[in-house]
């Protein structure tokens, strides 16, 4: 099937195979592979994408649902002249990141609350980040990196 | 395989009679999941998140209408969804799940475990089904037939649900139990509808998920609140009366007697929610 959208800014067209997941179409198709895969099932948050700005697993969706979206990636989220993006900065500065397999869906799933909430509370993160797993941090890090991203993003605007 | 967005219901439908072996697809959160050890391969999947006819939430003369395809992300946003059901939608999966997963998708999924079916039925909402030979409404509580298994022909399609006028009114709560909180698969799930008037409860139903084949109606535990107070004796008698409601089994999520002792504290918890809840008095 044909599917026209747009990746991280850049218009793509595709002509896919349905069977395919979003997941491997950003890896095995597009080369994007800071989308992980931890289980394949949804559960882990591991695949998280924005798509039209909501926090989707790329493991759920068949290829042709990105038709006529706007998908961001981790790849997608650094600034014009390839800076960090702030809520990057704030991860690696509070010390968020171990193995780094859970970080892509959270840095994401991060950008996509603040979007909507610019100043969340601890239970509203918690809420957020509920559909990301970490093995590694016990998340006290994270949210902390949450907190920080929120400022770094208040002060900018 | 083929993966096409017919435009609207018509289209489906032509498209389910031509397609030989087609299956509906709209969040795709169970379907792509089952599908993926390959044991089934459907020669198309249609995906149906395009068709206006299916989506939107509207407060009609009759009640409030639910689109089958409106994410349980857009339910958990909208006002005026009785609580039960906000609670239950907001107790599916994550956030990146209840962003692709539809309320119609939870119900034909039919697992015993879903977060909306004890809600719905205790709203007595009707199901309204459209094929090619026109269109037939159900209660929910007559949908299901057993663990995965619907009432659905093959070429019908949920196209909305509505929750009788009469059913906004009163009080309702929900709540499941499950080994974490979020992400998570419900162990049991419990919820209650009432109307409460003159420190009475004039109407009650309650409903329970995961402690039988398909989501049931307590009609004993009912029997026991409906005509009286919510009170701590009363709540106990609920609770000694729902063994007889539900047949709950040992499984890979939990133990017989594990929902059977978490069925009770539900209860409580939702009979006490929904009779204390602030406007309750008619």
């Amino acid at each position: 099937m044909n599917i026209y959208f747009t990746c991280n800014g850049k218009q793509i067209s595709l002509d896919v195979d349905p069977g395919i997941r979003v997941l491997d179409l950003l890896r095995d198709v597009l080369n994007l592979y800071g989308t992980k895969e931890g289980c394949g099932r949804g559960e882990c948050g591991a695949c998280t994408i924005l798509m039209d700005g909501k926090a989707v697993n790329a493991c759920l969706m068949y290829a042709s649902k990105l038709d006529g979206r706007e998908v961001l990636t981790i790849e997608g989220i650094e600034g014009e002249d390839g800076a960090l993006h702030p809520v990057q900065e704030s991860f690696l500065e509070e010390g968020a990141i171990q193995c780094g397999f859970c970080t892509p869906g959270m840095v994401l799933s991060t950008k996509a609350l603040l979007d909507e909430l610019p100043e969340p509370d601890t239970k509203e993160i918690e809420e957020a980040l509920s559909g990301n797993m970490c093995r590694c941090t016990g998340y006290a890090k994270i949210i902390k990196a949450v907190e920080k991203s929120a400022e770094r993003l208040q002060e900018k605007s | 395989m083929m993966y096409k967005f017919p435009g609207s219901l018509k289209e489906v439908m032509d498209d389910l009679d031509e397609a030989g072996d087609a299956k509906i697809i709209a969040g795709g959160t169970d379907l792509l999941i089952q599908l993926a050890d390959g044991t089934q391969k459907p020669d198309a999947l249609l995906d149906i998140t395009r068709i206006d006819e299916l989506k939107g939430i509207q407060l009609k003369e009759d009640g409030l209408t639910i689109g089958s395809t409106t994410t349980v992300a857009e339910l958990c946003r909208r006002n005026g969804i009785p609580r039960c059901l906000l609670q239950g939608a907001e107790s599916i999966g994550s956030p990146q799940v209840r962003n692709l997963a539809t309320i119609g998708g939870n119900i034909c999924n039919a697992s015993p475990c879903g977060d909306t079916l004890a809600p719905l039925l205790v709203l007595g909402a009707i199901f309204i089904i459209v094929s090619g030979g026109g269109t037939r409404e159900i209660a929910a509580e007559n949908f299901f037939k057993g663990p995965k298994a619907t009432i659905l022909e093959e070429m019908e399609i949920l196209k909305e649900i509505r929750i009788p006028k009469e059913n906004l009114q009163g009080t309702s709560s929900f709540r499941m139990i499950g080994k974490r909180k979020g992400q998570v698969i419900s162990q049991v799930n419990t919820a209650v509808w009432m109307i409460i008037e003159d420190e009475t409860v004039q109407d009650v139903r309650i409903s329970l998920g995961s402690v039988a084949p398909v989501p049931v109606r307590a009609f004993s535990a009912e029997k026991v609140i409906r005509g009286n107070p919510v009170t701590e004796e009363n709540i106990k008698e609920a609770q000694r009366a729902l063994k007889g409601d539900i047949s709950p089994i040992t499984d890979v999520r939990a133990s017989m007697n594990y929902r059977l002792t978490a069925s009770e504290a539900l209860l409580s918890d939702v009979l006490t929610e929904a009779w204390n809840a602030p406007g309750g008095r008619q």
